[in-house]
């Protein structure tokens, strides 16, 4: 009995997530396609300014101007379409933004670090770059027993001078060096 | 012929050319079960391995890469949802959901098997039948190839995601984010603004690793809740009965012989390759299923479909260079480059003067389809046991992998702050449910689009010729159809579930 209630609650709970998230999705659309519009038609100038050749009869900006004009229309056309569902949907209940945020906190800390490791490649040489980045997203994907911890730096160990080793060594491809090594 | 065979087999079946086309094999199937270390890049590794080599020996074990590659793309598209080389695009599709669902097992067993099955279908094809084929796909002239093109992202705009609108926008994207760079016929810089970044344009593996791996893995991450406690991205029943796949892909012969087709076609169309012909495959067993409305969800078919489809190419895309010396894709290049570094001339003479060496690669390709296979169904329980990493094992270090392919690709660090924007690009668009694949198909096909609509148009100013030359006019009727087929798709769909 117990289960059901909570199923219904999780169905109605869902149901409230779902009319609230419609507005705000195509809100969303609305303001990706916007923006997309925007750049595409200024590409859209720039591509016409692009040399002509005299052995054919399209130039180099030809091709990019015929799809910028179809991505405009489709953009035009998907905008229509949102703007139907964001008139139709009701308001967002307040704090949505905040409450979206935290759901994908996870998604969003790894990405962060994804981006620090990726401007820490070229300063700090894949090795280190690679062994700082390994440690700290399963520290924050959630190891944290001893055991997991030491799998961690092993693995951490492996893929960053493992590989570095691999690519040296074996393949011949040299990955960023950085100042310590 | 018979003599060229049998000469080919003497050099073939030696000990130390089947050692190194079983390193091969093993080499092409780890190579591409890595997000972003593709089959091209595998071959080009394994090239300078072979300069010491027989030219027979040499050219099998990277006929050896080149096969095992094909069926190393199913293991991360299957447990990763990421497809390990374009030409697994479509696998993603169906098998990762299988995997998602707790089969793993069953998904990776009917991809082998599906591989097993297209890679030897098109290696009989393509003893049978190379000359009079390769004499078709040379007559496709520019015409033809910008409306095969036409043909092939209307396809893939149809056919994933929920909205038709959305995946022709993310196809065009592709083939806009292609034209960034310099311009292929003249080599002006198109969109570069002078920035270093974007001076040598997306590197289309740089696009394919950012849109898929990136964004998914940022996908898998999203529930913190699932992910603290370690959950595994696959649930755990690991169960593989290769067996009872066997029976499974053999019970849709229609499917498998369809598929194996469209590969070897397209693998014999001069760049077209195995990224179209999964797709391909992928669609047109929808179109002919009985329960196309099963297909994205987990349906053997379509994993059935796109494996014996990307497959068949390998076998399909010799056809064009042993007869005419034109390679079908970037990864025949390398292996034509690979005959001319021990002075082999590569033309409609090649069968002529080295029939041994020629029917030599013909049964190179029978028996690395054996081996894949063998390779294969024994280490497959190994490569299973990829479900049982908890995804904060698994997310940073695919991440790390990401980076090393990316830069590997041209030794570049732009290319790895590329990955960076197009992964972030590809996360807002995936949250937004706008589909992915066609964006990658874009990115590779653009190139080949424009080239092929510029050398038309300079070769006859007048355009009309797209609906006047026989093939473009069928090529384009089938586009138009594939999209009216989608429409009507949808209209039903939502009239199902909105009668009212």
């Amino acid at each position: 009995m117990s289960s059901q209630a909570s199923s219904q609650q999780t169905r109605s709970s869902d149901r409230v997530a779902d009319t609230d998230t419609r507005r705000a999705n195509a809100l969303a659309h609305l303001l990706l396609n916007g923006a997309l519009l925007v750049l595409f038609g200024a590409l859209f100038v720039q591509a016409g300014a692009l040399p002509s050749s005299m052995w054919e009869p399209l130039g180099a900006g030809s091709f990019p101007r015929l799809v910028l004009a179809i991505l405009m229309l489709i953009n035009l056309g998907i905008m229509a379409q949102e703007w139907r569902h964001y008139r139709g949907a009701p308001s967002a209940a307040a704090g949505l933004v905040k409450r979206w945020l935290w759901r994908h906190r996870l998604a969003l800390g790894v990405l962060a670090l994804f981006a620090l490791y990726i401007v820490g490649v070229p300063m700090l040489g894949f090795r280190l770059a690679s062994l700082t980045f390994l440690i700290l997203v399963q520290l924050a994907l959630g190891v944290r027993r001893p055991r997991s911890l030491a799998i961690a730096a092993v693995i951490a160990v492996t893929f960053s001078f493992g590989i570095d080793w691999l690519f040296r060594d074996v393949f011949i491809i040299s990955l960023p060096r950085g100042p310590f090594s | 012929m018979t003599e060229a065979l049998f000469a080919g087999m003497d050099q073939l079946f030696t000990l130390s050319t089947m050692v190194t086309m079983l390193l091969g094999v093993v080499a092409g199937v780890i190579a591409s079960a890595i997000p972003g270390f593709t089959i091209t890049m595998a071959i080009v590794l394994t090239l300078p391995l072979t300069f010491t080599m027989e030219p027979l020996q040499g050219v099998a074990t990277m006929l050896a890469v080149y096969v095992g590659g094909y069926s190393g793309g199913l293991i991360s598209a299957a447990l990763l949802g990421i497809p390990g080389t374009p030409s697994s695009v479509a696998t993603t599709f169906d098998a990762f959901p299988m995997a998602r669902s707790g089969q793993p097992g069953r998904a990776l067993a009917l991809g082998i098997w599906a591989s097993f099955f297209g890679a030897l279908v098109s290696a009989i094809i393509l003893i049978i039948a190379a000359p009079p084929l390769a004499m078709i796909a040379v007559k496709l002239g520019a015409w033809e190839y910008f409306s095969l093109i036409v043909f092939a992202m209307t396809v893939v705009a149809s056919l994933v995601g929920k909205s038709m609108l959305k995946g022709l926008m993310t196809g065009l994207l592709g083939l806009f984010i292609a034209t960034v760079g310099a311009d292929p016929m003249m080599g002006v810089a198109r969109f570069t603004f002078d920035v270093d970044l974007l001076a040598n344009g997306f590197p289309f593996l740089v696009v394919l690793i950012g849109i898929f791996a990136v964004s998914q893995l940022l996908q898998e991450v999203e529930d913190a809740e699932q992910t603290k406690h370690g959950k595994q991205l696959i649930p755990a029943n690991v169960a593989f009965k290769p067996l009872d796949a066997l029976r499974e892909t053999l019970a849709h012969p229609v499917n498998l012989i369809r598929s194996s087709l469209v590969g070897v076609f397209i693998g014999a169309v001069p760049g077209a390759g195995g990224s179209i012909a999964n797709l391909l495959a992928y669609d047109q067993a929808k179109r002919a299923s009985k329960t196309p409305e099963k297909f994205g969800t987990g349906a053997p078919e379509g994993v059935i479909a796109s494996e014996s489809g990307n497959s068949a190419t390998s076998g399909g895309g010799l056809i064009p260079m042993i007869a005419l010396g034109i390679p079908g894709s970037a990864v025949d290049a390398v292996l034509m480059a690979s005959l001319m570094v021990h002075g082999i001339g590569i033309g409609p003479r090649l069968i002529l003067d080295h029939g041994d060496l020629v029917y030599g690669m013909f049964m190179a390709m029978l028996l690395a389809a054996f081996m894949v296979l063998v390779v294969c169904l024994f280490s497959m329980r190994f490569f299973l046991r990829v479900t049982d990493v908890p995804r904060s094992v698994i997310v940073p270090v695919v991440l790390v992998c990401c980076v090393v392919g990316a830069f590997a690709l041209n030794n570049r660090v732009t290319d790895i702050y590329l990955l960076l924007g197009v992964g972030v690009f590809g996360y807002i668009l995936s949250k937004l449910d706008y589909p992915l694949a066609p964006l990658v198909l874009g990115v590779i096909l653009g190139p080949i689009a424009e080239t092929n609509l510029r050398r038309a148009l300079m070769t006859d100013e007048n355009w009309t010729l797209f609906f006047t030359r026989p093939i473009s006019l069928t090529l384009l009727i089938l586009a138009v159809v594939s999209v009216a087929f989608a429409i009507r798709h949808r209209l039903r769909q939502r009239h199902a579930t909105n009668p009212a």
